[in-house]
């Protein structure tokens, strides 16, 4: 029978270090639930969008979350400038989140987010790999230069370091 | 070039081992009553041996014996090619041996060998073969006073290699020796007829000839009134002023004396400057110890020895014949072993009342007992001395049978064990010898020593140290410890190990005999057997444990090449680049070098193990630091080694300029310019060294090569170059290196660069909001 798996150190302490952000975070939105509670309304419902990008952002960075949260927040924004500028409670902010309109420009702007994240990077992206190509070239004439005057030796350490690295893969491999 | 090929000098030959008879050959044991005197014909001769059953090689009594018996082996490649030297048939009817002299060569043509000149003073003619002057080692040839003409003079070239006695040279021509040949002048010469330099020595020529040639085919025979005042008194002085100047002379014998004048009254020794100390001398005139040694081996010596030969020389002309010469050369040497030298000469012959006593004092076979000068003085100031009773050594209950023969010393044993190494080994081995030793000798203190050394020879069992040879070689030793070691047929005193060593090198090439004797520490086993701790042989001792020292080390400026030009000061350095000159001192070694450059490959190095160890030996400076890069096994330290030990020379020697050598070193330091990394550096020295080549001068070629603060600078720059390197490498990688997907990475950058785009939008549309909702 096999042996269940022991949890690693390190799994223990993210759920620890993710439980503790939790706390933080609905204790923060707890005290501006009290402190601003129909901003707070508006603000939930009008950057749901940017709550599901959250969620289904799996990458590090949370670009998409980022992206698609800062154009919503556009959108989102003017309603709440309006409920600060005029009357500042619930029935106000229940009434701006009532109109279909309002949330079709909120979810809209989250939308274009959406659609920038998706058209932007690939054609960043391409031009980063020409940038990219470039310096690859430049270092390479660096190191010519260099091999020149001071000949093959100079590439020593890079070589020594390539064979400790491969005979480490080659450990490694034969560990696994 | 044949003809001088046929005059090249001959490769000094070894002592030939003479094989004794094995058992079974007709070996007789003498009684006890027959040894009281040493046999006078060949029917009977000591130790009962038949005559004609020992020797293979031409007993000595067949008139001119050679040196030793002396056969000439192959020469080494690239040595003085070998002949044997022709022996006169002089002594044949006195039976007197005589040194083997060289026979007449063919004359040469004047005009293809013109006269040589030797210190801007004397010409010595090549076309003037002088051979009834020849010595064993040097040929004789007219020579031309310029500042005083009509001065008789004649001249000896050396055999090139073999070492001369350069310092008694200097002392000779700082003061002329009464009795001996006066010597004019000396030097090394260019000689056409062996195209190699050799050292010339120019004397007096002799007018009155050879003292034996005035007998013709008489036995040279002088009457006993004579004899002093002609013979005994001339040669003593010689050895007398030889002595006052520290120096033996070596080479006194019958054939080796001259008249100076024509009307031949002034006796002169002949010279003994051409070879080593005791190498032309026959075995017959060479005092017990010294003739066990092979010639090159006999060592300097001391006036004691030249008394001894005069002992023998004397007995030679008062009986005009050879008293012994029906005995091969090994059965003299026994007898003169068990009857001693006295008896085995004069034993059966009527020598007069008022020479016995002289003879017996010469030829005392102990040194200490042995007369010298003042004795000898006295006694021909007509004072008497009190005879010297010789005490018979001990005698054994019964004879050692070994060889064949019947032994009645250790001596006579030691020696033939010497000649027999696989029987002696056996007989070693088995025991007989400690037991005959304890029983016979009742010497247990010597038998326990043999024990000792058998014993010591089966630990060590397997490796060099346990080999047979060493083993009877030590056995040997502590038979007879005053004979010489004898180990491998390469036997010698300890004061001739430097010509013994120079000798082996001139004939083989090389120097593994000598090298295992090193290695086995025989010397200082044989002077662990030394009864008495003299000064000298303490002084040996250390001088051998720093030549073993030397030996130990395989690096360039020691090995066995330290130890032939530490033991022989005077001997030119046998490098092959410098094998047409003579450099025999430190002074003359780089300018030589210098000219040599013009006529060698400069693809060669001018540098090899005999330059190294010779100028570690004659150069007075500290150079280890400079032979440790000499002998680096990376060529470019190896070269900057080599370049700064010729700089350092060319600076302490003060030599301004070395036009050949900075060229040739110039054109060799491709290696060690490569020891700078920039190629900038690299270039700009190969773009200077031409022009420190035209001034001639090392130390500033060496300072261009090799200076501390560009090396520094190098080295410096290149550590940097080399993390500029490896930095610009860490970022290619991190942009193509193995493992990175540039195509998802650049996604990635894309998503951010968005991501920020987003934000940047979102705060300026936030703060436009603000500002129209504001307004």
């Amino acid at each position: 029978m096999a042996m269940p798996k022991q949890p690693t150190e390190n799994q223990e302490e993210r759920r620890k270090r993710g439980r503790s952000n939790l706390t933080w975070f609905l204790l923060i939105l707890t005290f501006l639930g009290v402190l601003a509670g129909p901003t707070m309304v508006v603000l939930c419902l009008g950057m749901l969008p940017t709550l599901v990008a959250l969620l289904t952002d799996r990458s590090k960075q949370k670009s998409n979350s980022l992206c698609v949260g800062s154009i919503n927040f556009i959108g989102v924004f003017p309603y709440i400038m309006g409920l600060w500028s005029g009357i500042n409670d619930f029935n106000a902010s229940l009434v701006i989140i009532s109109d279909f309109f309002n949330l079709l420009v909120m979810y809209s702007a989250a939308a274009f987010g959406w659609f920038l994240f998706l058209t932007m990077p690939s054609i960043i992206s391409s031009f980063v790999l020409v940038l990219q190509q470039r310096k690859v070239a430049q270092l390479r004439g660096e190191q010519k230069d260099l091999i020149d005057e001071w000949g093959a030796e100079v590439a020593a350490i890079v070589e020594v370091q390539k064979m400790e690295k491969k005979e480490h893969h080659m450990e490694h491999g034969m560990e696994m | 070039m044949a003809n001088a090929l046929d005059q090249a000098v001959e490769t000094a030959a070894a002592q030939k081992d003479v094989p004794l008879p094995q058992e079974g050959e007709g070996s007789v044991s003498v009684s006890d009553n027959q040894r009281d005197t040493p046999p006078d014909t060949p029917s009977n001769p000591p130790n009962g041996t038949q005559a004609g059953t020992t020797a293979s090689a031409p007993p000595a009594s067949n008139g001119a014996k050679g040196t030793n018996g002396a056969e000439s082996p192959p020469a080494p490649e690239g040595k003085t090619e070998s002949k044997a030297p022709a022996s006169k048939p002089k002594g044949k009817s006195t039976g007197i041996p005589e040194a083997d002299r060289n026979a007449p060569q063919p004359a040469l043509d004047p005009a293809q060998f013109p006269p040589v000149e030797l210190n801007g003073r004397y010409l010595i003619y090549p076309s003037m073969a002088l051979p009834d002057l020849n010595s064993p080692q040097a040929m004789a040839y007219a020579v031309e006073d310029r500042r005083e003409s009509g001065r008789q003079l004649f001249a000896l070239i050396c055999k090139p290699g073999l070492p001369v006695r350069t310092s008694l040279m200097r002392e000779l021509k700082a003061q002329n020796i009464n009795g001996m040949i006066p010597m004019a002048d000396f030097g090394p010469v260019f000689w056409g007829p062996i195209d190699q330099t050799a050292v010339a020595i120019v004397f007096e020529r002799p007018l009155g000839g050879r003292f034996l040639d005035t007998f013709g085919d008489r036995p040279p025979r002088v009457s006993e009134y004579e004899l002093a005042k002609l013979l005994i008194e001339p040669v003593a002085h010689a050895i007398s002023e030889l002595q006052a100047i520290d120096f033996a002379h070596r080479a006194i014998r019958l054939d080796h004396l001259f008249f100076m004048d024509k009307e031949r009254r002034e006796l002169v020794v002949g010279e003994c400057l051409s070879s080593p100390p005791g190498f032309d001398q026959p075995i017959i005139y060479e005092p017990l110890n010294r003739a066990y040694a092979m010639p090159s081996g006999r060592g300097y010596g001391m006036s004691y020895d030249d008394m001894y030969a005069l002992g023998i020389m004397t007995v030679f002309a008062l009986l005009g014949v050879n008293p012994v010469a029906r005995l091969s050369d090994e059965e003299m040497l026994a007898a003169k072993a068990e009857f001693g030298s006295y008896q085995c000469m004069c034993g059966n012959e009527r020598i007069p009342m008022t020479l016995i006593e002289p003879l017996r004092g010469l030829l005392s076979d102990e040194e200490f007992e042995r007369w010298n000068m003042e004795a000898l003085d006295h006694w021909l100031n007509g004072q008497k001395k009190t005879p010297i009773q010789r005490r018979p050594a001990t005698k054994p209950k019964t004879p050692f049978k070994f060889g064949g023969r019947d032994h009645m010393t250790t001596r006579s044993i030691a020696h033939a064990f010497s000649k027999n190494v696989p029987e002696a080994v056996k007989i070693i081995k088995n025991g007989k010898l400690d037991q005959w030793v304890s029983s016979s000798l009742g010497e247990t203190a010597l038998a326990d020593s043999i024990v000792g050394v058998i014993a010591n020879c089966k630990v060590n069992e397997g490796s060099p140290d346990g080999a047979d040879d060493v083993l009877v070689s030590k056995v040997c030793i502590r038979l007879d410890p005053h004979a010489p070691i004898r180990y491998k047929n390469f036997s010698f005193l300890t004061d001739g190990f430097g010509a013994a060593l120079a000798v082996e090198y001139l004939r083989k090439g090389n120097f593994q005999i000598p090298g295992e004797i090193l290695a086995r520490d025989l010397i200082s086993f044989w002077v662990a057997a030394q009864s008495a701790r003299t000064p000298d042989i303490t002084s040996q001792e250390r001088t051998f444990q720093t030549l073993r020292g030397f030996a130990k080390i395989n690096e360039m400026g020691y090995g066995m090449e330290r130890c032939l030009y530490e033991l022989n000061r005077s001997l030119p350095c046998q490098s092959d680049l410098l094998r047409t000159t003579y450099v025999d001192h430190i002074d003359d070694f780089i300018t030589a070098l210098d000219q040599v450059a013009d006529h060698v490959d400069t693809r060669s190095r001018p540098m090899d193990k005999h330059i190294a160890a010779f100028i570690a030996t004659h150069f007075k400076y500290d150079i280890a630091p400079h032979l440790k890069a000499l002998s680096d096994k990376k060529e470019e330290t190896s070269l900057i080694g080599l370049l700064s030990l010729y700089a350092l020379m060319q600076w302490r020697m003060k030599i301004p300029t070395l036009y050949g050598l900075s060229s040739w070193l110039g054109g060799l330091l491709a290696p060690a310019i490569g020891t700078y990394h920039s190629r900038t550096t690299r270039r700009r020295i190969e773009q200077e060294i031409p022009a420190l080549v035209r001034q001639g001068s090392l130390p500033e070629l060496f300072d261009l090569i090799d200076n501390a603060e560009r090396r520094h600078v190098d080295t410096t720059e290149f550590d940097e170059a080399q993390v500029a390197f490896a930095h610009a490498e860490a970022e290619i990688e991190s942009i193509v290196g193995e493992g990175v997907d540039q195509n998802k990475a650049a996604l990635q950058v894309g998503e951010r660069v968005t991501a920020t785009i987003s934000i940047i939008l979102s705060m300026i549309a936030t703060a436009v909001i603000i500002f129209v909702q504001t307004m």
